[in-house]
């Protein structure tokens, strides 16, 4: 007797498997990635431009979604137009710096730089905390970063010197400051709690109580709403030195709140699209509102 | 004709077992810390979560699916040997596993968008606790395969050994899928848009759904491919009986046993870190500090298939713990008695490859140990349970993984004297010689004991020589007397019918 039962098919089975496990895979990824990426969204980029400097004062890292960093890292932009004419004799932003000698150049490494464990650069960082504060205070925040990064650079070359005792200067001299500044900036303003080292349990940071919370109470939340989208004239590409056609260009205004108060009405940010992605126009936004809102509540 | 050599699989077979087991491993081996990175990092930045009530609750997430992971495999084990179709027993549950599998995965990184922070714990706890539920219920089977695919001892030791190196390969398949990721999407969207999309966890996100496609693919390919050669028992296998296999026969214990008294082996991983830092001058040389270890494991692979072939699996299984334990030593008594220079590196990372050769015969021996057992178990009670043996087994790595975890941070941070820096501006405090002394103990010798023994269970292991061959050809008396008494039954049947 013949068995009529249809077997199985595996080959079809496994073909239809493959096609609707990637279509789900697909279809989750492309919701992931539209719902996180904030690049493909002007009010998203303006919120995450105004969020970044209002919730620790980091001006510096909300430059990373401006068109300063439209054709490459922010570090990049800081290194050309910045680090390497204090490095290199005669360079000029957009040179080569293959082959060229400067003050990066390893026979410059003096005793200290050689044997640094990290203390020496410790005592450089707590130094340019001052110069770096100063800064800020004088220039309402970090809209005029040409400014800030010049003369940030200029003391620091000057306080190195003086503690490690050599000629020696690169770009990781100015990263490793800037940063440990702006992180202690930071801490100034949202504090911070003991540290602990979770393998030994031994104190490696103390609590600091931030700005922000002796002006709105510990549990202190700021937020940032947008209040309208409008659209906005098209900048000028070659104010930020890029060749790239602007697509399309809006103002975004946000109001932010501190512990269920509001303490800026508006600020407008200016957002422009190219290809499918937006970046802050930070050339036309005046931000020093964000540097500030605190200071009548402490 | 000799019927023990007669060859069962198909030659495709042998590299669709492998290719199946590959996409096992590209996605089973990528998840747990890409998804520990993700849960802590990336779900819910920029929410204002607690830090601290996160990172603790990420710990209890791992715990508590550790032990659903442990259930879930005696009970995957004990449904796989009371399943009965005409596929097979275990062909059914990675065909139809992968798919959820696939997509559970991938939902582990697709965090909701909540500002609550209970939820988003209560989250994080079901959504992995069901990826690591239907992962038993995948990559059990998976491994079990091994014993079904033929029935003949040497062809199936070959297909098992070839497999078990694409599944170590792929195990590591996922760094590099994020690695080609990360190169592609800095081509396509500029160096610091790519920096922000890092920021979100994005590269994250597309190398899960590339590792869980990759899976799919794979494993379809070898479950169209593939057939069980091992005819199932009849006879249904009851919770006892099991409970009673993993425990009271004496073989299988011993290769599970193994994994428990080895559990130190893997030790080195918590240190090699302070290795790369303390002893090798960069914490960057990490990487060249575990890549040679893990080439010589791939090498060690495929090593132990031409060792197989000259000596049985108990005599291999030693000649590999005596080895590893050996240049583990050498590399302790070699890096004391130089001293460490930099000079001294490429030799160092050299001897680093041929201590990674002894973990391939972990990879693969137990493996072919397991599925001679799982014959050993059906020649006496006349029920085949692959599905408990390699359940068995993988419960006592679980166990064995856990202690490994416990016992590697207590070493380095407590038993070594390890200083930890108070400094904001120096990362690595320095370390006593003593410390360092210690630090390269835990990395070799203490290893190199727990190599040893790993070996001590498997002297007791009897599953070899004479005893196998004659087990062998009365399994295969036996099935083909049962082939034949189902031919009559269905000839009687078909009569009566007629």
């Amino acid at each position: 007797m013949a068995d009529n039962k249809k077997e199985f098919n595996t080959k079809i089975y496994g073909i239809f498997a493959i096609i609707i496990v990637a279509a789900v895979l697909v279809a989750l990824t492309l919701f992931a990635y539209t719902s996180r990426y904030t690049a493909l969204s002007p009010e998203k980029t303006a919120r995450l431009y105004v969020d970044t400097i209002v919730q620790s004062g980091d001006g510096y890292s909300a430059y990373k979604n401006s068109l300063l960093s439209y054709e490459g890292k922010f570090g990049d932009f800081i290194r050309k137009n910045y680090i390497y004419p204090e490095i290199y004799e005669n360079y000029k932003p957009g040179d080569s710096t293959k082959g060229l000698k400067g003050l990066n150049d390893k026979e410059l490494k003096g005793e200290k730089t050689l044997n640094d464990d990290g203390s020496l650069q410790g005592k450089v960082t707590d130094r340019m905390y001052g110069c770096f504060l100063d800064l800020v205070r004088e220039n309402n925040g970090f809209d005029n970063y040409d400014a800030i990064f010049k003369a940030y650079i200029s003391e620091l070359k000057k306080v190195r010197k003086e503690i490690f005792e050599d000629d020696y200067f690169d770009d990781e001299a100015f990263f490793t400051a800037f940063e440990a500044n702006l992180s202690k900036y930071g801490e100034s303003l949202t504090g911070c709690e003991d540290e602990f080292d979770k393998n030994t349990g031994i104190q490696i940071k103390e609590a600091v109580k931030g700005v922000y919370q002796t002006a709105f109470g510990d549990e202190y939340e700021i937020k940032t709403e947008i209040v309208s989208v409008k659209d906005a004239d098209i900048p000028d590409t070659s104010e930020y030195g890029i060749d790239a056609g602007i697509d399309e260009a809006k103002t975004v205004t946000l109001k932010v709140t501190a512990a269920n108060t509001t303490v800026i009405d508006g600020i407008d940010i200016t957002v422009v699209r190219i290809g499918h992605s937006w970046y802050v126009a930070n050339k036309s936004c005046d931000t020093s509102a964000l540097y500030k809102f605190y200071n009548d509540e402490v | 004709m000799d019927s023990e050599k007669k060859k069962f699989m198909k030659k495709s077979e042998i590299f669709t077992f492998g290719i199946g087991l590959f996409g096992v491993a590209l996605l089973t081996g990528w998840m747990p810390d890409y998804t520990q990175t993700f849960f802590a990092d990336f779900a819910f930045k920029g929410k204002g979560f607690d830090s601290s009530v996160i990172s603790s609750s990420i710990s209890t997430v791992f715990l508590v699916a550790g032990i659903i992971g442990a259930v879930m495999e005696l009970i995957t084990g004990f449904l796989i040997d009371n399943t009965r179709t005409k596929l097979g027993k275990v062909k059914p549950w990675i065909g139809f596993g992968a798919g959820p599998l696939a997509v559970i995965a991938m939902l582990v990184f697709v965090a909701p968008n909540t500002n609550n922070q209970t939820f988003a714990i209560i989250w994080m706890y079901v959504v992995y606790s069901l990826y690591t539920t239907i992962g038993c219920a995948v990559e059990r089977p998976a491994e079990c395969f091994g014993a079904l695919c033929s029935p003949e001892p040497g062809e199936r030791s070959s297909a098992i050994s070839i497999a078990s190196f694409m599944k170590s390969v792929g195990q590591s398949g996922g760094m590099v899928v994020v690695m080609v990721v990360g190169i592609l999407m800095k081509a396509f969207m500029g160096q610091q848009q790519f920096k922000n999309a890092e920021a979100q966890g994005l590269d994250l996100i597309i190398s899960t759904a590339i590792c869980a496609l990759g899976f799919i693919i794979f494993v379809m390919i070898f479950f169209i491919n593939n057939k069980e050669r091992v005819p199932f028992t009849r006879e249904k296998v009851s919770l006892k009986d099991a409970v009673k296999v993993v425990f009271t026969n004496k073989n299988l214990l011993m290769v599970s046993l193994t994994k428990l008294t080895g559990f130190g082996r893997g030790v080195y991983g918590t240190v090699s870190l302070y290795i790369a830092i303390y002893l090798l001058g960069s914490k960057d040389l990490k990487l060249a500090l575990l890549l040679p270890m893990g080439i010589g494991t791939a090498v060690g692979t495929l090593l132990v298939n031409f060792v197989l072939k000259k000596f049985s699996t108990k005599q291999t299984f030693i000649i590999f713990c005596v080895y590893g334990a050996s240049t583990l030593a050498i590399l302790y008594f070699v890096a004391t008695g130089i001293g460490f220079r930099s000079e001294l590196i490429v030799p160092f990372l050299i001897l680093n490859f041929f201590c990674g050769i002894q973990h391939g015969n972990t990879n693969v021996t137990p493996n072919i140990m397991i599925a001679d057992c799982v014959d050993e178990i059906e020649w006496k009670t006349g029920k085949r349970q692959e599905g408990t043996a390699y359940a068995g087994y993988g419960l006592f790595a679980k166990v064995a993984s856990a202690c490994t975890k416990a016992l590697g941070p207590w070493l380095l941070y407590t038993w070594s004297g390890y200083l930890v820096s108070t400094d904001a501006n120096v990362a690595y405090a320095p370390q006593s010689n003593p410390t360092l002394n210690k630090f390269l103990m835990i990395y070799t010798i203490i290893p190199a004991v727990f190599v040893l023994l790993q070996g001590a269970p498997i002297l007791f292991y009897d599953m070899v020589g004479e005893k196998k061959e004659r087990i062998v050809k009365e399994l295969m008396e036996r099935r083909a007397q049962t082939d034949e008494t189902q031919g009559d039954e269905i000839t009687a049947s078909a009569g009566e019918n007629n």
